[in-house]
């Protein structure tokens, strides 16, 4: 009982910031240049994390799609159907998953020192909104940076796919050939519309915990550790979601078949 | 620096393994069991998709859902919620007892911090992520047997025939093998970070996205090296 009200309570508070962060955005209070200092800080020192682990991704998803195919004995969808497995589902999540240790949990760690360390006080006593001063830059970088990483991280697993089926002794371009057949735009939209989802939920969830730590170190540890834990279910949640959507809409409209 | 020498290790702190078993793993098993619960019916959604695209008909998703989950999604994705459950918190914990000197206390009473913290929390790490794994696969696939027969129209006993058909004994040992290994990472990673940190509040938030983030990765590369090893050599 104790449990869902937290629950409820985090819920509705994640979404109370995120819709006085929009009505900020509304009236032009936002401040790009802190933003893009926010991109530059978060975004350019994980890209080189996101592109080793696109990479595996890419590389372990073939594997096991090829080692399965054999079973199965359709070897020749190897390609396509290992790259759209990748790029509609499994790749999104587990880069987001990555991307929400590195992007979310260094952002709720250096707005809950701040918190904790009482800079966010000193700016209210200022009589300043720490919302418009200090989140709002860091929400919108987030969830720009965290979605271009995305895209970036599921163009590699693509990469890590082909040169990893070439090492197994599958020909890379059969193995290239095969994508389009498989792999249409409306995959495509559905990854980009995935990857966007989890950059805003990364965003939210991390300026949340972060502006919400309490007391001391060991409340900046637990504001981390929380908001990871909350990035993931999220994420898989939201995953699961937008997976049952795109269903529907395929069954009713038959889009998304050849 | 000088190296251990080897001791009778098969010592260890009774009560306080079974504290971090707890903590680690009973703890986790809510938010695993809601979370691979939607794992495994999303994987029945989009292998719907899938093998509908491919082979025009869907009598082949239970099977190809279950193997991917038993080989793969299921170990890795328990493990990295594992990691953002545990990893941290370690992390943190271990760091702020370096923060306020704690540790150099242990040190004083010429206790071992390795002995006393670390191997308490891999022996309960280890524990937590190989029966979460098992958990966590059986709840995937009853979130799958009831999305197969809702959506495909497969009966439940269809569904599991078609899984133990495929699914085999080796994949469940190495299933839990990587569990293993995963579950060793952990520990060790956030450990070390906490053991690295620098005085100061902002050092432990710092040590502890280090923790989450080179275990997530260090997961991830396991998994490939390990898959390779496994399926293709």
């Amino acid at each position: 009982m104790e449990a869902s009200r937290k629950w409820v309570q985090t819920f509705g508070g994640m979404i109370l910031l995120f819709s006085e962060c929009l009505s900020l955005t509304f009236q032009k209070k936002i401040r790009w240049q802190q933003v893009v200092h926010q991109i530059f800080q978060v975004g350019v020192s994980s890209l080189g994390m996101t592109i080793t682990a696109g990479l595996f991704v890419g590389a372990i998803m073939a594997l096991q799609i090829d080692v399965q195919l054999k079973d199965f004995g359709a070897e020749a969808f190897l390609g396509g159907l290992s790259t759209s497995t990748t790029l509609r589902n499994v790749g999104p999540v587990l880069i987001a998953f990555l991307l929400s240790g590195k992007v979310g949990a260094y952002t709720s760690a250096e707005l809950g020192t701040m918190e904790v360390t009482e800079q966010l006080n000193a700016i209210r006593l200022l009589g300043a909104n720490p919302v418009e001063y200090i989140i709002l830059p860091r929400i919108w970088a987030v969830v720009i940076s965290s979605f271009l990483l995305l895209i970036v991280g599921l163009m590699v697993t693509i990469f890590g796919g082909v040169i990893f089926a070439e090492f197994i002794g599958v020909n890379a371009l059969s193995y290239v050939q095969n994508i389009p057949r498989i792999v249409t735009g409306w995959s495509l939209v559905l990854s980009v519309v995935k990857s966007f989802v989890f950059g805003v939920l990364i965003a939210v969830i991390s300026c949340y915990k972060g502006y919400h730590a309490r007391g001391g170190s060991v409340g900046v540890g637990v504001a981390v550790q929380s908001c990871s834990v909350t990035n993931l279910m999220l994420i898989i949640l939201f995953d699961f979601l937008l997976s049952m959507a795109a269903s529907t809409l395929e069954d009713i409209f038959r889009v998304g078949y050849l | 620096m000088k190296f251990p020498k080897f001791q009778n290790r098969w010592r260890f702190r009774r009560e306080e393994t079974f504290n971090q078993m707890y903590l680690l793993g009973v703890q986790s098993v809510p938010i695993i069991v809601v979370s691979l619960g939607f794992v495994g019916l999303m994987m029945i959604l989009e292998l719907a998709f899938h093998m509908r695209l491919v082979l025009k008909h869907d009598a082949l998703v239970p099977a190809f859902s279950a193997v991917l989950m038993v080989r793969e999604l299921g170990p890795v994705i328990t493990c990295l919620l594992l990691t953002s459950r545990i990893g941290a918190g370690i992390a943190a914990e271990i760091g702020s007892m370096k923060v306020t000197e704690q540790i150099d206390a242990l040190k004083l009473l010429s206790i071992d911090p390795v002995d006393y913290l670390v191997i308490p929390r891999w022996l309960g790490s280890v524990f937590s992520a190989c029966t979460l794994t098992v958990i966590s696969i059986a709840v995937a696939l009853w979130g799958g047997a009831f999305l197969a027969t809702q959506k495909l129209g497969t009966s439940p006993g269809e569904y599991f025939n078609t899984v133990f058909f495929f699914v085999k004994f080796p994949d469940v040992l190495r299933c839990l093998i990587k569990a293993f290994v995963f579950g060793t990472l952990i520990p060790l990673i956030a450990a070390y970070h906490g053991f690295k940190c620098d005085l100061g509040s902002a050092a432990v938030g710092e040590a502890a996205t280090q923790a989450v983030v080179r275990s997530s990765l260090a997961i991830i590369i396991a998994d490939f090296l390990l898959t390779y090893l496994f399926y293709a050599v």
